[in-house]
Order: C-alpha cells, then sequence, then structure tokens
C-alpha cells in the first residue's frame, strides 16, 4: 500500500526507528542510575533525618510505590506477601553448679553442705518465625514497565529536594531552554555553514583568516567560552548581565519590561553557543565545499559561464546535504554543550535545573531532564531525516527505485 | 610515508600543532618533577585566591596565586593536566579500539552483519553521549575514579570512530588486491589485520586524535558540572574549574582561578584540531590545492 | 573559409601549493576554419586538459598564462576579465562538452533547471518568463529524438548515461556556440550509446547548430573516422599536426609512430601486428626541459637529441616536432 508513496513509506520507517531508539534510551534512562545504589534509598538517607520508625517506613513505601518499585494489584492497592521473617532472640541462660562440699564436724561425721554456684551465664540464640506482611517487590522488568508506563503518562516522579512532580520542573524549564537553544543552534548552523562555504569557493585571504580563527572557535570548550564571555562582558566591562534569564528585581513586570530584560539577558548566553557552533561548522562546511569545488558538475557549472551566484548556490546546496547529516548526528552534543552554557549563565532552563538537582543529589530531576533531553535529540533527528529526504533528489531517487 | 612526514613537516598547522600539543605532554610528564611544590599542600597564611603573596619578609611567590585554600595553581593546573590527558588518552584508546574492530568489522563483512552493527552505532550516537554520562557519573557518588570516567567516556564515544572507520573499511572491501587476497584463501582476520587496516592506519590515527581531544573536552565537561572525579590526587583541570567557579573565581575577578586551566584545556584541543586537520590535507590532496 | 580560432604559441602553466611551476602547455599553435574538425589525441596527463580551459580563456587559479595568444573571430581572450570571459565568451563562442557526462550534471537540480541556468547566465539582463525558456529547451532537445518531457524533468540520477550524455550535450551547445570542444564525450559508455552519442553530435553539425569541433579522445581509430585535422600532443607539445589521414595512416613523428603501433594495431588490415607499447613514462613537467622532450623513450634518439630543443617544421606536408623525422 504504501509502495507508492516510497516518501511515505520512508518517513514511517525512519519513526519506527526513532520510536525504537526512544524505547532503549528509556531503558538506559532506567537502568544506568541503578548501577550505583538504590535511589530510594539515597532518598531515605537524606528525607527521613528526623523521622519516627513507623513514619519513615511508611514513606519508604510510598517513594517505592511511586517509583514503581512494588507491586500493585488492579485496585491500586499495594501486593503484600506473607514474608517469614526470621528474628534471631538472645536467650540468657544461667547454669548453675551444685557444688557439694563436705565437711568433716568434730564427732568426725561428714557434713555435706550443698550450695549453688553460678557457674557461667550462657548467651543462646534462639530464632523466632514471626509472619509480617511486606510489599511485594517488583521485578527489574516490570520495574522497568512501570516506569515506561509512567512516562508514557507524563509522571516522572517527585523531586527529593521539594516534592514537586518533575514535570512541572520540566515544564518551567524547557522554553528558556528551546528559547535559547534552538535559534542559536539553527543560526549558528546556517552562519557557519555560509561562511565556511564562502571560504572553500574564495579560498585567498578570505580562507586564510577565517579558517584558523574558525578552528579556534570549535576547540574551545562551551564553558569556556562562555566564562570568557561572562568574566569579560559581564563582570569586568558590565554590559550585559551575567546570570538568570530575566531581571528578578521586576516584580510584577509588564509584557515589555519583560521582554526587554529577557533579551538583555539573552545576549551572551546566545553567542557563546552561537559562535562555537558557527566555528565548528564553518570547518567542516569548508572541507565539504572544497570537495565539492573538485567535482565535474562545478568544473561543468563553471566552464559553462554560469553565474558566479549560481555556482555557490550549487555548491552551498549539495555540501548542505551532507552538512544536514552532521548536524542530525551531532545535534546531541551541541545540545549538551549548550547545556553547560545555560550552567554556565545560570539560565534557567534545563541545563540549569539539571546542575541544581546534581548538586543536590535530587534523583528525579536528573532522570527526568535527561530523558527529555535525549527525546528533544531524537525528534530534532527526526526531523533532519525528513528533511534531507525531502531536499535531496537523490534520496528521494533511490527512494522510488526503492520500491520499484 | 616518508613523503607524507615530509609534506607533513612543510604544513604550519602540523608544526604548531605538534609543538603545542608535545609542550603540554612535556609539561604534564616533567611539570611535577621541575615544579615541585605539592598541589594538596595548602598554605594557611595566604589568604583564598591570592594572586602572589609576600609576607614576614619571606618571598613566598605564587606564579598563578592559590585557590580558595591556599593550594598552588601551578602545582594544581600541572596534576590537572596531567590527569586530562590520562582521561583523554585512556578514553580515546578504548573508543578508538572498539570503534576500530565494530567499524572494520561491519564495513568488511557487509550483509546483515553490517546492517546491524551500523543501526547499533547509530542508536549510541543519536542518544547523547552528554546523557549518559551524566546518569551514570550521578549515581556514582563514590569511587569516581579517573579510570571510570575515561572508560566511561569511551564507551560513549566509540560510535563515532566506528561509522567512520565503517565507512573506509566498506570503500576497501570491493578493491582488487583484498579480493585476490581472498581467492589466495586468506582468512577474514588475516585479510583486515594484513589488507584493509594498514590502509586504514593514518585513517584511524586521525580519528584517534580526534577521540583524545573529545576525552579531554567530556572530562572536562563533566567536571565542570559538578560529576568529576573525586578522590585524592585526582584533580583534573575541569575539576579545578569547577571549585573555583562554585568559589565565586569568577564573580570575584579572580581570572587566574579560571583562565589558565581553561587556557590549557582549550590549548590542547586547538593543538589536536590543528594536527587532525594539517593531516586530513596531506592525506586527502583534495582538500590541498 | 573564414578562420574561427587562431592559437599563437600557446603556454601555460599552473602553480602547486609550493609554489613550483608546472608548464602544462608548451608553444601550441594551430588555425581552425569555420566548418573545421580538429582531433587532438594525446596520453593522459599530455596537457590536454589544460589546453582545453586555455582555449575558453578560463585562468582560474592555480592556472595562468605564460605567452601566446587565442582569438576567436579574432578576438583575444587573454588579458580579460574573468566576468567578460564568462559573460561573453563561454557557452556562446566557445563550448565545452566535458568527459564523464556521469558527474557532469549537478545532482540536485532538473535537467530543464540547468539549460535554464545556462540561458540566465548569458541573457541580456531582462528576465524571460519559465515558460518561454521552457519552449525553447523543448524545441532544442525534440531535436534529437528522445523523450525531451521526461529528460527535461527528470533528476541526473533518474537518467541512463546516455540520457545525461546527450543532456550534457544539448546543454554545452544551446547558445549555438562558434567552436565546441568535446573532452572524450564517448568515453565510460557502453559501444551502442557511443555510437548514438557521435551521431547526435553530428546531427548538431548538420542542422548547423554549431560548426566548428576540438574532439579529444585518445580513441584514435574514432578519430580517423570523426577528424579533419589531427594534433598529437605529447607532454604539453604538439608533436604532429596534420591532416587525419596523413597523422593515422602515415605518421613522421616517432611518438606518434608509437603510438599508433600501441593504438591501431587491432584494427582491421594491421592484424598481423601485435601491439606495441611504449616504454618508459612522460617527463615531468615541473622541471625545465631542455632537449627533446621524448628523447627518452624514442626508439630512433640520437645523442644530440637530448640538449637540443625541437620546434616543428614541415615534414611531408604536415607539422612535426622532430628534426630528424622523414
Amino acid at each position: 500500500m504504501l509502495k507508492k508513496y516510497p516518501t511515505v513509506r520512508y518517513i514511517s520507517q525512519r519513526a519506527i526507528w526513532y520510536f525504537l531508539t526512544f524505547l532503549i534510551a528509556l531503558s538506559l534512562n532506567f537502568f544506568l542510575p541503578r548501577f550505583g545504589s538504590d535511589p530510594v534509598d539515597t532518598m531515605m538517607a537524606q528525607a527521613a533525618g528526623g523521622l519516627s520508625l513507623e513514619k519513615a517506613k511508611e514513606m519508604e513505601e510510598g517513594l517505592r510505590l511511586s517509583y514503581g518499585l512494588i507491586v500493585v494489584d488492579k485496585q491500586g492497592n499495594i501486593v503484600r506477601d506473607t514474608v517469614i521473617k526470621i528474628d534471631t532472640v538472645v536467650v540468657r541462660d544461667t547454669i548453675f553448679t551444685t557444688v557439694k562440699e563436705s565437711v568433716a564436724d568434730s564427732l568426725g561425721n561428714a557434713l555435706v553442705n550443698e550450695r549453688r554456684e553460678i557457674e557461667s551465664i550462657v548467651l543462646r540464640e534462639t530464632l523466632i518465625e514471626r509472619p509480617e506482611a511486606v510489599a511485594r517487590k517488583a521485578s527489574v522488568v516490570s520495574q522497568l514497565f512501570n516506569y515506561i508506563r509512567q512516562v508514557f503518562k507524563g509522571d516522572l516522579g517527585k523531586s527529593f529536594e521539594n516534592g514537586k512532580p518533575v514535570s512541572e520542573i520540566i515544564l518551567q524549564a524547557l522554553p528558556w531552554t528551546l528559547a535559547l537553544q534552538f535559534p542559536a543552534i539553527l543560526l549558528g548552523w546556517i552562519f557557519g555553514n555560509s561562511l565556511g562555504a564562502l571560504a572553500a569557493y574564495k579560498r585567498g585571504v578570505f580562507d586564510k583568516a577565517l579558517f584558523p580563527f574558525a578552528l579556534l572557535m570549535s576547540s574551545v570548550p562551551f564553558f569556556v567560552f562562555g566564562m570568557a564571555l561572562v568574566y569579560f562582558f559581564g563582570i569586568i566591562w558590565e554590559f550585559f548581565p551575567v546570570a538568570g534569564g530575566v531581571d528578578k528585581s521586576l516584580l510584577s513586570p509588564n509584557f515589555f519590561e519583560f521582554i526587554s530584560s529577557a533579551a538583555y539577558h539573552y545576549v551572551l548566553p546566545f553567542f557563546s553557543i552561537f559562535l562555537i557552533l558557527a566555528g565548528g561548522q564553518a570547518i567542516g562546511m569548508r572541507s565539504m565545499g572544497i570537495y565539492e569545488l573538485g567535482t565535474d558538475y562545478i568544473k561543468y557549472a563553471k566552464w559553462l559561464g554560469l553565474k558566479e551566484t549560481r555556482v555557490l548556490a550549487y555548491l552551498f546546496r549539495n555540501a548542505m546535504l551532507p552538512q544536514l547529516t552532521g548536524l542530525a548526528l551531532s545535534i546531541g552534543q551541541m545540545v549538551g554543550g549548550a547545556l553547560i552554557t545555560e550552567m554556565i549563565f545560570s539560565y534557567p532552563g534545563l541545563g540549569f535545573a539539571m546542575l541544581n538537582a546534581i548538586t543536590s543529589n535530587d534523583y528525579p530531576v536528573i532522570q527526568g531532564v535527561t530523558l527529555l533531553i535525549t527525546t528533544s535529540v531524537l525528534l530534532a533527528n527526526f526531523t533532519v531525516d525528513i528533511l534531507i529526504a525531502l531536499l535531496d533528489p537523490r534520496v528521494k531517487a533511490s527512494l522510488s527505485m526503492d520500491s520499484k | 610515508m616518508l613523503k607524507l612526514l615530509r609534506n607533513l613537516i612543510k604544513e604550519p598547522m602540523f608544526v604548531i600543532g605538534s609543538f603545542l600539543f608535545l609542550t603540554t605532554i612535556l609539561a604534564g610528564l616533567l611539570g611535577p618533577s621541575l615544579y615541585t611544590a605539592h598541589p594538596d599542600a595548602i598554605d594557611s597564611y595566604v589568604q583564598p585566591f591570592k594572586q602572589y603573596e609576600l609576607e614576614s619578609g619571606k618571598h613566598i611567590k605564587y606564579w598563578l596565586g592559590t585557590d580558595d585554600l591556599g593550594k598552588d595553581y601551578v602545582a594544581l593546573l600541572l596534576r590537572g593536566l596531567q590527569n586530562s590527558l590520562y582521561v583523554g588518552f585512556m578514553a580515546g584508546i578504548i573508543a578508538t579500539t572498539i570503534g576500530t574492530l565494530v567499524g572494520l568489522f561491519a564495513g568488511f563483512k557487509g550483509g546483515i552483519i553490517d546492517d546491524v552493527l551500523t543501526m547499533f552505532t547509530n542508536l549510541f550516537i543519536v542518544i547523547p553521549s552528554f546523557v549518559v554520562l551524566v546518569l551514570v557519573s550521578a549515581s556514582w557518588p563514590e569511587g569516581r575514579s579517573l579510570t571510570l570516567i575515561a572508560i566511561l567516556i569511551g564507551l560513549t564515544t566509540w560510535p563515532w570512530t566506528a561509522r567512520s572507520v565503517r565507512a573506509q573499511a566498506a570503500s576497501l572491501r570491493g578493491r582488487d588486491h583484498i579480493s585476490l587476497a581472498r581467492i589466495n584463501g586468506a582468512t577474514n582476520l588475516q585479510i583486515i589485520f594484513k589488507h584493509i587496516l594498514p590502509y586504514l592506519a593514518s585513517y584511524v590515527f586521525m580519528v584517534f586524535i580526534m577521540q583524545v581531544a573529545s576525552g579531554i573536552l567530556s572530562e572536562s565537561a563533566i567536571s565542570m558540572i559538578g560529576l568529576g572525579p573525586v578522590g585524592e590526587g585526582s584533580t583534573s583541570l575541569g575539576v579545578i574549574l569547577n571549585i573555583a567557579k562554585d568559589q565565586g573565581a569568577l564573580t570575584d575577578k579572580k581570572w587566574w582561578g579560571i583562565f589558565p586551566a581553561a587556557g590549557v584545556i582549550t590549548v590542547m584541543v586547538f593543538a589536536l584540531y590543528l594536527l587532525n586537520n594539517s593531516m586530513e590535507g596531506v592525506f586527502n590532496p583534495r582538500l590541498r590545492k | 573559409m573564414s578562420k574561427i580560432l587562431e592559437v599563437k604559441d600557446l603556454s601555460l602553466h599552473y602553480l602547486t601549493r609550493f609554489g613550483q611551476k608546472v608548464h602544462a602547455v608548451t608553444d601550441v599553435s594551430f588555425t581552425m576554419n569555420q566548418g573545421e574538425i580538429l582531433g587532438i589525441a594525446g596520453e593522459s596527463g599530455c596537457g590536454k586538459s589544460t589546453l582545453v580551459n586555455g582555449l575558453m580563456g578560463l585562468f582560474i587559479p592555480p592556472l595562468y598564462p605564460t605567452g601566446g595568444d587565442v582569438l576567436v573571430s579574432g578576438e583575444s581572450l587573454m588579458n580579460r576579465k574573468p566576468e567578460d570571459i564568462r559573460v561573453n565568451v563561454l557557452s556562446q563562442k566557445v563550448s565545452m562538452i566535458p568527459q564523464g557526462a556521469f558527474n557532469a550534471l549537478n545532482p540536485t537540480r532538473k535537467i530543464k533547471d540547468i539549460a535554464a541556468d545556462v540561458i540566465a547566465a548569458h541573457g541580456s539582463g531582462q528576465s524571460v518568463s519559465k515558460q518561454k525558456i521552457y519552449e525553447r529547451l523543448k524545441e532544442r532537445f525534440d531535436l534529437f529524438g528522445m523523450d525531451t518531457e521526461h529528460i527535461l524533468n527528470s533528476y541526473p540520477i533518474q537518467l541512463t548515461a546516455g540520457e545525461r550524455q546527450r543532456s550534457v550535450i544539448g546543454i554545452s551547445t544551446l547558445l549555438n556556440p562558434k567552436v565546441v570542444i568535446a573532452d572524450e564525450p564517448t568515453s565510460a559508455l557502453d559501444v551502442t550509446t557511443q555510437k548514438v552519442v557521435i551521431k547526435m553530435i553530428f546531427e548538431l553539425l548538420e542542422r548547423n547548430i554549431f560548426s566548428t569541433m576540438i574532439f579529444i579522445t585518445h580513441e584514435l581509430p574514432l578519430l580517423r573516422h570523426v577528424a579533419h585535422n589531427i594534433a598529437i600532443m605529447y607532454a604539453g607539445e604538439f608533436v604532429e599536426y596534420g591532416t587525419s589521414t596523413q597523422v593515422v595512416h602515415d605518421p613522421r613523428h616517432p611518438y606518434t609512430k608509437a603510438l599508433m603501433g600501441a593504438m591501431l594495431s587491432a584494427d582491421a588490415g594491421q592484424k598481423h601486428r601485435k601491439p606495441t607499447t611504449i616504454e618508459g613514462a612522460p617527463p615531468s613537467l615541473a622541471k625545465t626541459m631542455v632537449g627533446c622532450r621524448f628523447a627518452e623513450r624514442c626508439p630512433s634518439a640520437r645523442p644530440e637529441c637530448k640538449q637540443k630543443t625541437q620546434s616543428m617544421r614541415m615534414v611531408g606536408e604536415r607539422l612535426v616536432r622532430c628534426d630528424y623525422a622523414e
């Protein structure tokens, strides 16, 4: 049925692949933290400091329930197993010895003096069996399914720190991250690729000046560049604010005040992501462009006397396609770096939420944020895949040939 | 080979890159024995973040000042450099070994094995390695050693090597000398090690260089956000930055807490990128012109 | 007959990355009249492709003219601005049919769009409607007896090798160029397709789409049937230049003789001859050369050949670059 629509078929194939990848990422998100310690134990150690034993137990059970670590029946009640708990009771036994002392009296009759003496005190262990109802532990597999089910319900657990639902924390941070990273990565990609293509085409002085600079930019780690911007533009020269997404002293800002303050705070983090990304892209595009310049179709276009802008358009478009594939592959790395930039600027996005969670060992938040990052990266990848299929006639043609 | 080397030496990028990188390696190896101050020695006389100290007529000079506790930054930097290099190389070796084996196997075998391995590789490429690093490191609050972090990085970055090696190996697969070897009854292993690997050696080396750079970067990134190595003597450049930032070195204008360490990381990575790019230029003549 | 193309002592060099001069073409001279077909043959690396760029006035660094002149209809191509060459010479005066049409077409552009780019690049400035351009293309492509609609609306990858090569010929000759340079237009094609392509070129000639052609190939048997005159190139120089009958059936330069021995042995009538090979390799063009460039490999070389630079001279009614040829 789908054979008639190769593009649709391709997109649905990719969708299935990404969905499987998502499930695997989900499992990783579930299993990786369990390499270390039991999250509930960690939480209890943190939270249950001053609680009574009963309260602590209740809380622990509640947590285990909410993390899908224990089994629940259809009505939602905790399934309890009767577990025979074996307690060791230590019994103190005293062993007496009768000491008989024979003493002869003056008549020579033997008098027997009988006396009980404690010979020793023995500690004896006795095992006492005691039945108790204990919540049934879920197997790892069913824990995983519980986790997946909860994730699909949108339930990512609650923060250890303040008990807020993780989804709420994420929803607060997400708009900031999207507003910062999406334009910065997209524009950085476009800008870097344009520069790279131009350097490949022009060579000469432009290339010689741009190339080392772009190479240097691409080797500066995100956080180093971020800190340099903060230090010089924020602290030494005080051009821009160094932390936050908006001025907190504005108590009830109107729309315009909010936007202008947000824009002011936006400049440094944006450029720190944008420039580094552009550097890396320019390097990649330059080599791609030089490669494409050597191809026959560019030579032919020049022989035909096509306009320079047209040849450049050929070059850019065709070198861009592999760069687009490169974008799909490295978007995860870019987002990782951009998150660290958020941390440096205390920008109220996901990166900062994650940093806070890391410093306070707030595991559910860390896990929730990482899951969201993975999901968005996969979505971005999927989008790029579709774009490539739409933009590259070679892919299109090969798709329709496959289905013949 | 000799000719390639001669061409490389003519390349300014290669000369600058190898000079910078050899300098950092030498500093990491020899530094601690030349600059004998102990990185963990705390000078309790100095105030937090002193640039240098002149005290009671005695000249105690810290070239790059001290950290918040009064530890000598030069000594810390040297140790950090050593540790960062260790992690970079270790991660690079792990990633290159796994990646090369997977890539060679997939590219050489082709068919279903290739499909499965490629899918596996792509899967781990799209799942951000940063996320995996954060998840594992965060759940490992104790005993996060340099080696553990290096292994983690290596285990998350190999797919990049595998991907590029696979492409190269696949292009070699159809070459005549491979078919000839096969006709002559060479086993797969023999073909891979005798006929494919030598062709890819320079390529694998270039990828290795990039993996070392990415190892150094990943380690400093993960340390920067407070998930770096813990334990005595495991201070890395990222850890220095993390501590300095937490102690407000940035906002207090204590530049020496941030920029020397940040600079060393950048120089190392830049040097490796230069090396890689210059080699690409020589091995791939089209880029020259 | 009017002179269409005059090449006078054309020498070209390019610079290597380390500033070394490579003299790819040295002192090439010839004249072409309207309606003439000149074949150029030689080993790969003999400077044919560099010569092509020179004949179009396309000096893109690192290629530079060393000296000489190229005149098309009496107009020199030397010392002109690249933009001037692009607008006024390429596609209109001199056009090129490249080898390996497989990759010559931009893979992400439909044939009609590539062709429209050519028209747009040499238009008089006013924009022509897409519809008009398409009609013009259709009219021209219909001449070739092909499925025009299909070809024009396809991406290169959707076409067969033959269709692609014919598209290239159609695009290169779209603006009725005065001189067409065909650089191995049939290499990498199967025999049937080769025939179709050659037929197409001759149809274009008959219909006066263009009339003067330089045909570069290493397939001498083909050249003998196609070309009026043939030039043999070796190490950047013409070594023999005469009519095709003279050059093919009665070669005088030792290199031409050796070349014929290597190439024509399978041809009819010469079956008894064993294919011969030419020992050695052409000299490096990066060095300044003294003496005959073929001397190292020449079977009839004399000691003085290595010292004395040879120049073209008339031998048996054609030009030969050998003092001892008879």
